[in-house]
C-alpha cells in the first residue's frame, strides 16, 4: 500500500470509529404497529393502516423460526411492511418471540395448528372476514403450506417467499449439510437449540465475506469529504443500516427442539413433505388440498433455499390460479434490497389486490379471467378505491413504533 | 471404532490412532470396575471415552481444514505470481487482498458444500454431543445431586408437565367457548 492509500485507509477507520461511537439509534421495527394477540411468547402483530380504507382481505405475514421477522422492517426507507401497507393492505404479522425452556417440548403441530391456527381466528374475528391472506417467508412459507393444506377454508390467498418445500436438492448448504446432521442427538442434549448454533451454521455458507469481508468493505464505503454535511449524513445512515443489519444477523431466537427435530428428519432428511406424507398430530398433510390462489415468489441467487426447492410447489398444489415470480437477487435482497421496494412488493401488490376483495363482496360480480392474471389490475378494483370492509371494532392506534 | 480399509492418508493415520487406543489403553477405560462406586466409576470411564472419540473427530477437522487452508495458499500463490511483477508493488494493495479473499472464499466455500465435509461435520457434531450430554450427566450426578441442588433434568421434568397441562388447559378452553357458542346458538326462549 502506497502513502496515500495507507493515509486514506486509516482515515476511513477513524473517521468510521468516531462515527460509531456518535451514533445513539439504529432502532428496528419502526412500522407503527399494535399488539393485538398474544399466546405464550407469540405475539401477533397489527400494523396500522396508512391508507383510510385498506383492502377488506388482511394478510397475515409468517416468518421463519430461525430469526427475526423485523427483517421485513429493518429500515424505515425498505420496509416491506411498510410497502404493503401503502399498498392498501392490512398488515399483520407473528412475533414467534424467544423460546424459553417449555420451548423444548413445541412440535411443528404446535405452532401450526396452534399459533398460527389462533392468529388467523384472531385475524377473521376482528377483520370480520372468513378468509385471510397467508404470506409465508423462509421456513415461515414452509409452514403456512402445511396451514393452507390442514385449513383451507380460512386462506383466501397463499404467497410463498423463499420457502422451500421440496428438501431433495444438492443446491443449498444446508440442504447438503442437514444430511449428515443427527438432530436426535443435538435436540436431546440442548432440549432448547441456541440460535447461536445456527448462526455458526449460517455464517459457515461463506465464512470470509461474512467475518472479514463484510467489515472491510464497510469501512471502504466511507466517504471522507470534510465539512460536506450531505456525505456526514450519508456515512451516518450507511453504518446505521449496517448496524440493523448486524443486530438483525446475530438475534437469532434459540430453536424448539422438537420443532427442530421433525423439521429436520421429515423435512430435510426424508422430504416428506412434497411427498404428502409428513404428518403432524396424527393428521397426514396433503398438498393437493390447497387450492386457493397461490403466488410462489423467488430469488435466483438464493444460496440458502435454491429454487429447486420452492419450485416444485405449484405442481403439487391443486390451484388453477398460480403463478411464479423470480426475482434476480439472493435470499436476504428480497427483503431488504433494492429490488424488494422497487420490484418484489410491488409485484406482489400488483398480483394481491384483484385478490383481496371477500368472497361474500363477489357474490354478483363475475371476476373474468382477465382478472386473475398477474400482471394487469382490473378496471373496478384500483388502489385508491379498494372494497369498503365490513364495520371492525374500533381498536387503538398509535404514533409511535412499538418498543424493542 | 474403524478399523484400517481406507487408502487416505489422513483416514490411515486416525484409524490407526483409534486402533492403538483401542488395543492399549482403551482397555482399561472399558474394563469392568468394582467396589462401591462402581457406577460412578464406571459413568465416568464411558465419559472419557466419548472425551476420546470427540477428541479423534475434532482432530480430523482440523487437518481437513489446515488441508483446504494449504490448497487456498496455493491458489493464491498460483494467482498473485500472474498478477504481481516479482517485485511486488505497495500499489497492489488492494488487488492482493481482493485476490486473498476472492480466492480463499471460493476455495474454502468449494469444501463446504462437499460430501466429506458434511459428513465429517455430521459426525463431530454427534461425537460433540455424546460428550457433552455424558459430562452433564456426570456433573449432575457428582456435584449438582450430592448438593441438593436442582439439576437440568428436574427442570425439563417440570417443564414438560407445564406444556402438557397447558396443552390441556388450551383444548379445554376451546371446546367450552365451542359448546358455549353452540349453546347459546340452540338456546330456547321460554315460554311466558
Amino acid at each position: 500500500m502506497n502513502k496515500l492509500e495507507s493515509i486514506e485507509f486509516f482515515e476511513k477507520f477513524s473517521h468510521g470509529m468516531t462515527l460509531f461511537s456518535q451514533l445513539s439509534d439504529f432502532s428496528v421495527g419502526t412500522t407503527p404497529a399494535e399488539v393485538v394477540y398474544t399466546e405464550d411468547t407469540m405475539k401477533l402483530i397489527h400494523y396500522i393502516p396508512t391508507v383510510k380504507k385498506p383492502f377488506a382481505v388482511p394478510i397475515l405475514v409468517v416468518y421463519a423460526l430461525v430469526n427475526r421477522y423485523y427483517i421485513l422492517d429493518l429500515q424505515p426507507d425498505k420496509s416491506v411492511m411498510k410497502k404493503l401497507l401503502d399498498e392498501g393492505f392490512d398488515v399483520y404479522v407473528l412475533d414467534w418471540g424467544y423460546p424459553t425452556g417449555i420451548g423444548k417440548y413445541l412440535t411443528i403441530d404446535d405452532h401450526v395448528n396452534g399459533y398460527i391456527n389462533n392468529a388467523v381466528d384472531k385475524i377473521r374475528e376482528i377483520s370480520a372476514v372468513d378468509k385471510i391472506t397467508i404470506l409465508g417467508v423462509c421456513q415461515g412459507g414452509t409452514f403456512s403450506v402445511m396451514y393452507a393444506a390442514l385449513h383451507p377454508e380460512k386462506v383466501k390467498n397463499l404467497i410463498t417467499l423463499v420457502a422451500p418445500i421440496n428438501f431433495d436438492t444438492n443446491k443449498g448448504l444446508l440442504h447438503v449439510w442437514a444430511k449428515n446432521l443427527d438432530v436426535d442427538r443435538i435436540v436431546d442434549y440442548f432440549g432448547v437449540v441456541p440460535g447461536d448454533v445456527l448462526n455458526i451454521g449460517f455464517m459457515l455458507a461463506d465464512p470470509f465475506r461474512t467475518m472479514i469481508d463484510k467489515y472491510v468493505d464497510l469501512f471502504e464505503r466511507i466517504e471522507i469529504k470534510p465539512g460536506d454535511e450531505e456525505s456526514q449524513r450519508k456515512n451516518e445512515e450507511m453504518i446505521r443500516n449496517f448496524l440493523r443489519m448486524e443486530k438483525w444477523i446475530f438475534d437469532s431466537p434459540d430453536q424448539p427442539g422438537e420443532t427442530l427435530r421433525q423439521f429436520v428428519k421429515d423435512c430435510y432428511q426424508n422430504n416428506l413433505l412434497i411427498k404428502n406424507a409428513m404428518v403432524l398430530n396424527g393428521q397426514k398433510i396433503n398438498l393437493k388440498n390447497i387450492t386457493m390462489p397461490l403466488l410462489n415468489v423467488m430469488a435466483e441467487f438464493d444460496h440458502l433455499v435454491p429454487n429447486e426447492a420452492s419450485k416444485p410447489l405449484n405442481d403439487a398444489v391443486s390451484s388453477s390460479d398460480k403463478e411464479t415470480l423470480v426475482f434476480k437477487t439472493g435470499h436476504i435482497g428480497i427483503f431488504v434490497g433494492s429490488k424488494s421496494q422497487k420490484e418484489v412488493c410491488p409485484k406482489i401488490a400488483e398480483w394481491l389486490r384483484p385478490r383481496s376483495i371477500p368472497d361474500e363482496a363477489k357474490k354478483d360480480k363475475t371476476v373474468s379471467d382477465e382478472a386473475k392474471k398477474v400482471k394487469t389490475i382490473p378496471d373496478e378494483v384500483t388502489k385508491d378505491k379498494p372494497t369498503p370492509a365490513k364495520p371492525r371494532e374500533q381498536r387503538r392506534t398509535t404514533t409511535q413504533g412499538r418498543a424493542q | 471404532m474403524d478399523k484400517i480399509d481406507s487408502k487416505n492418508t489422513q483416514d490411515f493415520f486416525f484409524s490407526l490412532w483409534s486402533n492403538f487406543y483401542e488395543d492399549s489403553f482403551g482397555k482399561l477405560v472399558t474394563m469392568p470396575t468394582l467396589g462401591p462406586k462402581r457406577e460412578e466409576s464406571e459413568k465416568l470411564m464411558k465419559g472419557f471415552s466419548t472425551f476420546v472419540n470427540f477428541y479423534t473427530a475434532l482432530m480430523k477437522s482440523n487437518a481437513n481444514f489446515q488441508s483446504v487452508f494449504m490448497k487456498a495458499m496455493g491458489n493464491m500463490s498460483d494467482k498473485t505470481i500472474s498478477e504481481m511483477d516479482k517485485d511486488p508493488s505497495p500499489d497492489k494493495y488492494r488487488a492482493f487482498y481482493k485476490i486473498w479473499i476472492e480466492t480463499y472464499s471460493g476455495t474454502f466455500n468449494e469444501f463446504l458444500k462437499s460430501e466429506l465435509f458434511s459428513s465429517e461435520n455430521g459426525k463431530l457434531m454427534s461425537a460433540f454431543m455424546d460428550f457433552q450430554k455424558h459430562s452433564k450427566d456426570i456433573f449432575e450426578e457428582n456435584y449438582l445431586k450430592p448438593m441438593n441442588l436442582p439439576t437440568k433434568t428436574d427442570i425439563d421434568e417440570i417443564n414438560k408437565e407445564l406444556y402438557i397441562l397447558r396443552k390441556t388447559v388450551k383444548e379445554l378452553t376451546k371446546q367450552i367457548k365451542e359448546l358455549s357458542e353452540k349453546n347459546n346458538s340452540t338456546a330456547v326462549t321460554p315460554l311466558e
